[in-house]
């Protein structure tokens, strides 16, 4: 299980912090000749008023907008951001925030097809680890990765509320149930052939390996990755705390004693100290 | 089995078209409504809930009748809110009923609307059902046509207005308050409480939050009388209840039944037992959130009350189903991966100690684990719980505890020996 890559919703890093972001351009009061979000943008002025009108305060429908403008373009684009924070009356960073939480609100694009596994409790009772390593098999990707042909897109989900028929997926939120390595293999190639049975995606951009932003740190401090010194190692349990004890193990001073050994020897440092207190 | 199951949201599910609004009809769908915003005060149609003893079907079975009567009277607007972000581990009941019988959950929103005083409901729907949420719209703009629904429902120029907002992907959005902050435009948050929704909830104002399965029934309510309901199942948890059963059973599904079945029935008549060879070895009885129960419990009624006194809770009617082929270490990872992975990450109790525990159940079942660690999570597992704003933190314990109890043997054989020894 890698868990490097284990990003959520609830890491709210900003793209400025990050090489690939755009930074948008769009203005209420300026129309870019030939832009394509300028144009979706006015195309869309019906539906947003219609948004606008279900709720009593404006930035109940920041969701919805973000929802809106996703189902057109693939993703929440930076151009987006700055068109919902606009709409709504908040700055782009309060808007930046609220798309971040969301699983389901994409801010890189993804592939035409998003097929999202269950890793369930239910669906793991009926065969879904093996599903999903069939899948990541048959596609060729990790979990939360985009095929390099930009097509099909994969991620493991949490439960789907369809135990009855586990193991389940969905592909573009169209729920499939009962699923065998065979039904999997039969889907993937559906989606590879252009005939499936979903509708594709819009795609406006070509993605790139991962939609996730900043997905190697995630919501936990990457702590004491890359510190030689063993008393500064994150906890024992995390990700830093097995690079740390990595680093520990590698050292010739180190080289004689055993996994648990060690682990003892660090663990007891940390109990001494909580006993101090 | 035949008479162990009672139909009620259920009826007809599968033989009719219920998303149509004329099957709907034809069935006696909209008359309680019409009945109540026609005939009756916004007080008599609260007096009935109250009466009929009914308890939210969400997860912590409040009594629907006291949590509506929490509003204050200040003259305020009001809110109802219909809570379908469906997503605790197991459950798939709301799921059912949004896609089956749309118009049977509209109808329980504006009746509840209507008897608390509120003229503009919502209802969240989870992201993840674009179908539901498709199906529901369709619906509603079938009862907006009808005149059910709008400015002036059934002409007597009263307002009962619903809108349907889509979630985007987020457990703790079920939570209420973090609903509420979702449904403002807002991160999927939980509040500091009190203040509770009923004070200042959606927008600062008053504001109820109710399950799809909790408002569903009112209709029926309203038919039947509060007595018929109040009668099935024992006196202080009573009525009906769709229990949604997965796992390693023969038949999985979703199963309407009097409260106080127990869950003995509930496995081995209703969903067909275990499969072939296969031995009992666990239960989970409300979702992921809550303990497993045993073969001791198996006789133990299914309802609000008794399955607390077992030592777990009955929340929002999931069992899951555990035979002997069950890795319960797998199942516990599983389970605290999923509370980790959704945790909003404001407090830190439930933000680092999910994650801690995952991480240490994954070193476990990679086969770096120790003896110590199991003792370190079972310390853990403790100081989780009640140390958290929302009641996410404290779903995080209840099942591991309870199956490191029982099985600390399936534990402890993920330790690799030989490294002990050397």
């Amino acid at each position: 299980m890698s868990m490097g890559i284990d990003s959520d919703a609830a890491s709210g890093v900003h793209p400025s912090a990050d090489a690939h972001a755009e930074v948008s351009s769009w203005s209420p009061h300026v129309v870019r000749a030939g832009n394509a979000f300028d144009t979706l943008y006015a195309k869309l002025q019906p539906e947003i008023a219609r948004l606008l009108g279900e709720y009593e305060q404006k930035r109940s429908a920041l969701i919805p907008l973000a929802q809106l403008f996703q189902d057109h373009e693939g993703f929440v684009s930076a151009d987006a951001i700055a068109a919902i924070a606009y709409i709504v009356d908040e700055t782009t960073a309060s808007v930046e925030s609220t798309v971040s939480f969301y699983t389901l609100l994409y801010r890189r694009p993804i592939g035409k097809y998003m097929v999202q596994v269950c890793r369930n409790l239910s669906c793991m009772l009926n065969g879904a680890e093996e599903i999903m390593a069939h899948t990541r098999l048959t596609l060729g990707v990790e979990h939360l990765e985009t095929t390099s042909d930009g097509l099909i897109s994969y991620e493991e989900v949490e439960c789907l509320a369809a135990c009855d028929r586990a193991p389940c997926a969905q592909v573009n939120l169209e729920f499939v149930y009962d699923l065998t390595p065979q039904r999997v293999e039969e889907l993937i190639a559906a989606l590879r052939a252009g005939t499936p049975a979903f509708a594709p995606l819009a795609q406006t951009q070509t993605p790139g390996r991962s939609w996730k932003v900043d997905q190697d740190s995630g919501r936990k401090s990457r702590g004491a990755v890359g510190v030689s010194n063993p008393n500064n190692a994150g906890g024992i349990g995390d990700a830093s705390g097995r690079a740390m004890f990595d680093l520990i193990v590698g050292r010739p001073q180190y080289e004689q004693r055993s996994d648990e050994r060690l682990l003892r020897e660090t663990t007891l440092r940390v109990e001494a100290s909580e006993n101090g207190h | 089995m035949a008479e162990l199951i009672t139909p009620v949201l259920t009826a007809g599910i599968g033989q009719q078209n219920f998303r149509d609004l004329e099957a709907y009809r034809s069935a006696g769908g909209y008359e309680q409504l019409r009945r109540a915003v026609v005939e009756m005060t916004p007080k008599d149609v609260a007096d009935i809930c109250s009466g009929s003893n009914l308890r939210g079907r969400g997860g912590a079975g409040f009594p629907t009748g006291k949590k509506w009567s929490f509003l204050p009277n200040n003259g305020r607007p009001r809110y109802l809110v219909c809570n379908c972000d469906e997503a605790e581990p197991g459950t798939f009941k709301d799921h059912m009923l949004l896609e089956e019988t749309p118009h049977q959950i509209i109808e329980g929103i504006l009746l509840g609307a209507y008897a608390i005083g509120c003229d503009h409901a919502f209802i969240y729907i989870r992201g993840e059902f674009k179908r539901g949420y498709e199906i529901m719209r369709d619906a509603l703009a079938q009862a907006r046509a009808a005149g059910f629904e709008g400015e002036n429902v059934f002409g007597t120029g009263k307002k009962l207005r619903l809108t349907i907002h889509r979630g985007a992907g987020a457990y703790i959005c079920g939570e209420e308050t973090g609903l509420l902050n979702s449904l403002e435009g807002r991160r999927g948050e939980p509040r500091l409480k009190p203040p509770f929704p009923a004070v200042k909830g959606l927008y600062g104002e008053p504001t109820v939050v109710n399950n799809v399965e909790t408002l569903a029934y009112l209709p029926y309510i309203m038919r039947n009388g509060a007595e018929w309901f109040a009668k099935a199942g024992p006196e202080r948890s009573p009525g009906f209840k769709i229990v949604s059963i997965s796992g390693h059973v023969v038949k999985p599904g979703n199963y309407e039944v009097a409260m106080g079945t127990t869950i003995r029935q509930l496995i081995y008549e209703c969903a067909g037992g275990l499969r072939p060879g296969r031995s009992f070895r666990g239960v989970q009885p409300g979702g992921g959130s809550s303990a497993c129960l045993f073969e001791e419990h198996l006789d133990v009624p299914y309802d609000f009350d008794s399955v607390a006194k077992a030592g777990s809770m009955l929340g929002s009617g999931a069992m899951v189903v555990f035979d002997d082929t069950t890795d319960f270490v797998k199942a516990a990872y599983t389970l605290i991966r999923f509370y980790s992975h959704e945790s909003c990450g404001q407090c830190t109790p439930c933000r680092e100690g999910g994650s801690w525990i995952e991480r240490s159940l994954e070193r476990l079942l990679a086969g770096g684990g120790l003896d110590s660690d199991i003792d370190v999570i079972k310390s853990a597992a403790h100081q989780l719980t009640g140390l958290n704003l929302c009641a996410l933190g404290d779903s995080i314990e209840p099942f591991l505890a309870s199956v490191i109890t029982r099985y600390e043997d399936q534990f402890r054989a993920y330790v690799p020996r030989a490294a002990v020894a050397s």
